[in-house]
Parts: structure tokens; sequence; C-alpha cells
């Protein structure tokens, strides 16, 4: 098995401020060394690694995690504690797992 | 169904068709599927629904701080379908929790996340974890900075259930509010009170105010909060695939 973690850099070369929870997250957990490589989607470059496996895949949003496995199609996935659940087998706690969700779902429609 | 590959290609057939062809096709694909009512304008899904299929299933999370009018309305769609309206409410030891240790109005100080995260998304998820796919009533126009890219279908992956697949419809996604109300008039639809005092998107009471000529509907929610970049989407202006 393969995993690459897809992190993003803003146009204006600032950081991604969830990415860096994510990682701090994983470094915490011990959940870094796991990771077989991290690339880079650079906003300002379409071109860098990891915008080229964003429009391979059709992710719009970052982090996100790249798995491949011998055999089987690679899977993505976008939301951290589902990888963290179905590739890395570790626990989250209901806290964390809806805090993400706030981070990525606007509320007005509900 | 449940292929990335087959709910990408899915939905750009569905992307061009009207909210009702976009609904026969998730009410007659999904028979475990269900309509999340917002007590708002998105009661027009019911209308369209109903119309498709009378045995509609549709919740709304009751955070226990709507309107008295929200509460008014929901049960006034109830009863002029004739049907089921299920009310998710949150769990009463986690409302205790937050309110014991900061108040009934820390969403001013803090902001609307800790709140929301207990009186919906808990919920929500609950709720989710019962069904093989869901309808709501999001669109573009709602928010153009965050939501210019809702799709007529998706892989909802943050509610599905673990190594399971959950599909979201958002019908509405490619109508305006204007189409949307013309609808409402047109077809006699009942609507929530609200909007005629200048409430233009509807949620719980302290969240929520009557927007003016000119102001975006989002101003009339979590107004206190700057809004911010949505730090998680990948701006891809210049993604090619």
């Amino acid at each position: 098995m393969k995993i690459t973690m897809v992190k993003k850099i803003f146009a204006d070369g600032s950081p991604c401020k969830k990415c860096g929870e994510v990682e701090e997250k994983m470094r915490l957990a011990g959940q870094l060394e796991r990771i077989d490589q991290t690339v880079v989607a650079d906003e300002s470059n379409p071109e860098s690694e990891g915008m080229v496996l964003a429009a391979e895949h059709g992710i719009d949003r970052a982090p996100f995690f790249v798995v491949e496995r011998d055999g089987e199609p690679t899977q993505i996935y976008t939301v951290y504690f589902k990888f963290v659940k179905e590739v890395l087998d570790a626990e989250t706690s209901e806290e964390d797992e809806i805090a993400e969700i706030m981070n990525d779902v606007d509320l007005d429609f509900l | 169904m449940s292929s990335i590959t087959n709910i990408v290609d899915i939905d750009s057939e569905l992307a061009t068709q009207s909210p009702q062809e976009i609904l026969r096709y998730a009410l007659e694909n999904f028979d475990n599927i269900a309509i999340s009512f917002s007590g708002a304008e998105d009661v027009v899904l019911i209308d369209m629904a109903y119309k498709i299929r009378k045995d509609i299933q549709v919740f709304s999370l009751d955070t226990g701080r709507l309107h008295a009018q929200t509460y008014r309305f929901i049960e006034a769609v109830r009863n002029h379908y004739d049907i089921k309206i299920d009310l998710v409410m949150p769990e009463a030891a986690k409302v205790e929790k937050l309110v014991k240790e900061k108040g009934l109005f820390s969403f001013y100080q803090d902001d609307h996340k800790e709140c929301c995260g207990v009186r919906k998304i808990a919920p929500l998820r609950k709720q989710l974890l019962t069904v093989d796919a869901w309808i709501t009533g999001q669109r573009k126009d709602q928010s153009p900075g965050t939501r210019a890219a809702v799709p007529a279908m998706q892989d909802d992956k943050a509610f599905a259930r673990p190594d399971d697949s959950l599909t979201k419809f958002n019908p509405l996604a490619n109508w305006t509010s204007k189409q949307v109300w013309d609808y409402i008039r047109q077809n006699n639809v009942p609507y929530n009170e609200l909007h005629d005092e200048g409430y233009v998107s509807i949620g719980c009471e302290p969240c929520t105010r009557p927007t003016g000529p000119g102001q975006h509907e989002r101003e009339g929610r979590w107004w206190w909060e700057e809004a911010t970049m949505k730090e998680c989407g990948l701006h891809a202006v210049n993604i090619s695939k």
C-alpha cells in the first residue's frame, strides 16, 4: 500500500490552515510515519504535483489522501477521520469528527 | 450506482435537467431516501417530490431554537400534504452540557460551530446513518463564494456509513431564489410566514435576521462572524482535467 498526502499552499504562498492542523494531529498520533509521501498542491502552479493529482481525481479540497493498493482501484479520501478509520485502523472521537464536518459544510440549508 | 465514476457521469447528465427530473431520478433509484427540510423555501422539494411519490420520507432538524413561526410552518406542511415529518432532535445530555458550561448564547462570543455541532451535525449524522440517499435544497446562489460548484448529485463522504456510501441530491442547485419563489407562487405552495417579514434564509432564531434591499441572503445568518475564506477548498481556477 502506498499513501500520498496532498496539502495545499494558497496562491499567495501562505499555507493552508486545515492542512497544517491535520498534519500536526497526525504527527502527534504517530500517523505521519504511515504516509509514504507528501506532495503540495500549489494554487499558483497548476503543474505542481498536488494540483495535478487533484485534477486527475476530480478533487476540489485539501488536504486529501491518495491510497494505492496492488491490484485495486486507487482510493481518495478527502475526509480525514474516514481516512484514519478506514486506512490506518485508528480511533477518532465523535467530537473531532463533528468538528471536521463543521469545517467543510455550510449549514444554512439545514 | 455507488462508484465515483458513475456518480460523476450521472451528475453531468442531471446537471442540465430540471429539479423535478432530478428528483424523479433520485426517487426512482433509491427506496430509502429522505428529504432534509429546513422549514424555509426548500418546501418546494416536498411539493415536487409529493407529485412524484406520495410516500416520501421527510425530516427536519429541530434544534430547539427555531422560530415559533417555523414550528407552525412545519406543522402546516405536515397537514397540507398529509405526510409524516420526522423531527430530529439533539441529544439532551449534550445540549445540557453545552448550556451548563457556556450558557444559552455562547455562539455570539465564540462562533456558531460548537452549538451547530451539537444541535445540527450530531443529530444529522445519526439520521443519515439510516438512509442510502438524501435530498437537500442547496442552491449555488445561496453562497456564491462557497457553493458555486454544488452538484446535482454527489457522493457524500462526510456523512456516509463506515465503509459504505451515501448519495446526496441537490435538485435546486441550478435554480435561483427567484425561480424557487415563482414556483411557490404558481403552485400555491405553503411557505414560512417569516419570509413576509423580510427573512430570506431561515435557521435558528438567535442566528437569523431579516435582510434589507441589496443584501445577500447569507448576511442574515451568523452576521457577527467575519466572512472568511474557506480553508478546505482547492481554488482550482487553473486545474485542467
